[in-house]
């Protein structure tokens, strides 16, 4: 089977310069310098194929709170104005104590949280003890960065438990990480911030989290046309991870958040007879 | 048989006129100075024991291991010379992972177990372009023990390479003992528990030093659950003072 090792598998590649080259006086080592050849051209962020720009229609969110972490995501994927999910899996399990959320690529975050999943384990193994969070979302942002610039696309959050208690990272393709209390990472996220921003509270309860977090994904679907489906919910506390909601139908939570104001929901409150 | 020390005994690699690898040979001596280990299957599950020999009463006993979890559903434990077990354990981890990450569910025992044989024979003179491999032959019996789809399963690897399948065996210094012992007494339908007793007794007649909630390592993997669970101390107190 193919052995898995970041440095030689996949597009970037190093090479020493030649001694002879340079009589390097002070001894130190020259920094390898990294070609970098990209599969389908250079990789365009912003031009391209629209049609085939799909990925980043997404609303994902997590926050730290006194009960632990909570993690919510919608579950479309669009390509484009072609839908062509309504039941993706945004949260992927790596192990019993670590989810990561998917953003961006989908076969980049699958591929690559499963081989965190493969490295964590390895690691709890050989060592005796589990990978902290810190650890393990360190490890990630250490692939990532050896693909900087190759095309790889993903905004994840890793999110777990481990000695220290619970603790929310972002990783994204960048190579980015960063420790925090709230993200959103998606095409949606800015809605899900406006909701999230505020009625967060660290002394929130567990089901005023998962209100919170429910109606922050509701309110970027109903605006974002890239995020959609069902809301899926998740719990991590001391104790691993709990899946609390495998799936609420936003169009449910549309009539349903209309009906608690006294609204119908149709889009013509004020009976204005426009269609 | 061993008095006739030829000078085909030295290169790690050749044959003997009759045909024989002695140093393939020296190594399968190595697992008779081993501290004892066992495994016994039966319907519900398999259970795993080792001998931990403590040579000193200061030594903390649970840093002795004796029994390694290779991924949640499969076990091994070992005689011989100890080391090498580690680096073949720590193979077979890093295979039983890679073949989650390919495939997308857990590596059946007989091909973990393959793959740990592989690893067997593959000693010898490495040139510089090929991978370096290891120069002599392991000096370990291991006993690889899980539950899989094709149910709970054992199977022994030795120096040779070769792996056979046991519904209960013992290895080390005292495996002639084990297994006259677990010939009277081993059915497959026995219970976990049974099983259970049946190792810690197999242990107990066999061991030199009193037996003791530290000086011996007990694992479980049900078939239920697929799950291995080392014995507490105070479970196999529990079972020494029922047999």
């Amino acid at each position: 089977m193919i052995d898995f090792d970041p440095s030689t598998f996949g597009l970037a590649h190093t090479y020493q310069k030649e001694d002879k080259d340079e009589i390097n006086t002070l001894s130190m080592p020259s920094a390898p310098q990294v070609i970098y050849r990209s599969l389908n051209g250079p990789t365009q962020t912003n031009g391209g194929n629209k049609l085939n720009n799909f990925k980043h229609g997404t609303t994902t969110l997590g926050f730290v709170f006194k009960e632990g972490i909570l993690l919510a995501v919608d579950s479309r994927a669009s390509m484009g104005s072609f839908l062509s999910s309504e039941q993706v899996r945004k949260v992927i399990e790596i192990n019993e104590y670590l989810l990561g959320t998917m953003a961006g690529g989908a076969a980049d975050c699958q591929y690559w949280l499963a081989y965190l999943a493969n490295h964590c384990r390895t690691y709890e193994l050989k060592n005796g003890s589990k990978l902290s969070v810190a650890a393990a979302s360190k490890f990630l942002q250490g692939i990532l960065i050896g693909y900087k610039n190759s095309g790889l696309s993903m905004g994840c959050m890793i999110a777990g438990t481990d000695l220290s208690g619970q603790h929310l990272y972002y990783i994204d393709n960048d190579g980015m990480r960063l420790k925090g209390d709230i993200f959103s990472v998606g095409s949606g996220s800015t809605y899900a911030y406006g909701v999230l921003d505020n009625y967060y509270r660290y002394d929130l309860s567990l089901d005023e989290a998962v209100e919170l977090g429910v109606r922050a994904i509701y309110h970027a679907t109903h605006r974002d046309t890239a995020s959609g489906g069902v809301v899926r919910v998740y719990h991590i506390h001391q104790n691993g991870w709990t899946k609390v909601h495998d799936g609420i139908d936003v169009v449910d939570l549309h009539y349903k958040f209309a009906q608690q104001k006294g609204l119908v929901g149709d889009g013509d409150e004020a009976k204005q007879r426009l269609f | 048989m061993f008095q006739n020390k030829t000078d085909y005994d030295r290169g790690v690699n050749t044959f003997s006129p009759e045909g024989r690898l002695f140093q393939v040979e020296y190594a399968l001596q190595a697992i008779k100075l081993g501290a004892s280990a066992l495994a016994i299957k039966v319907n519900d599950g398999v259970v795993l024991a080792g001998e931990r020999k403590l040579n000193s009463t200061l030594l903390e006993p649970r840093s002795i291991e004796k029994i390694y979890e290779i991924d949640t559903h499969i076990a091994c434990t070992a005689s011989g010379f100890i080391p090498d077990a580690r680096t073949l354990v720590e193979h077979a981890r890093v295979e039983s992972q890679n073949h989650k990450f390919n495939y997308g569910e857990p590596i059946n025992v007989r091909a973990l177990t393959q793959i740990v044989c592989d690893l067997a024979l593959d000693f010898g003179e490495s040139d510089s372009k090929s991978k370096t491999k290891m120069s002599r032959p392991y000096g370990v019996a291991l006993l690889i023990a899980g539950v899989s789809d094709h149910g709970p399963q054992i199977y022994q690897t030795d120096p040779t390479g070769t792996m056979i399948e046991y519904q209960a065996k013992g290895i080390g210094a005292a495996d002639e003992g084990i297994q006259s012992i677990l010939k009277e007494q081993y059915k497959q339908d026995l219970t976990l528990e049974q099983a259970e007793r049946l190792a810690i007794l197999c242990l107990k007649n066999v061991m030199e030093e009193k037996i003791n909630n530290s000086n011996v390592e007990l694992a479980v993997i049900t078939t239920a659950e697929r799950r291995y669970t080392q014995r507490t101390s105070e479970q196999i107190q529990s079972l020494i003072d029922k047999v």
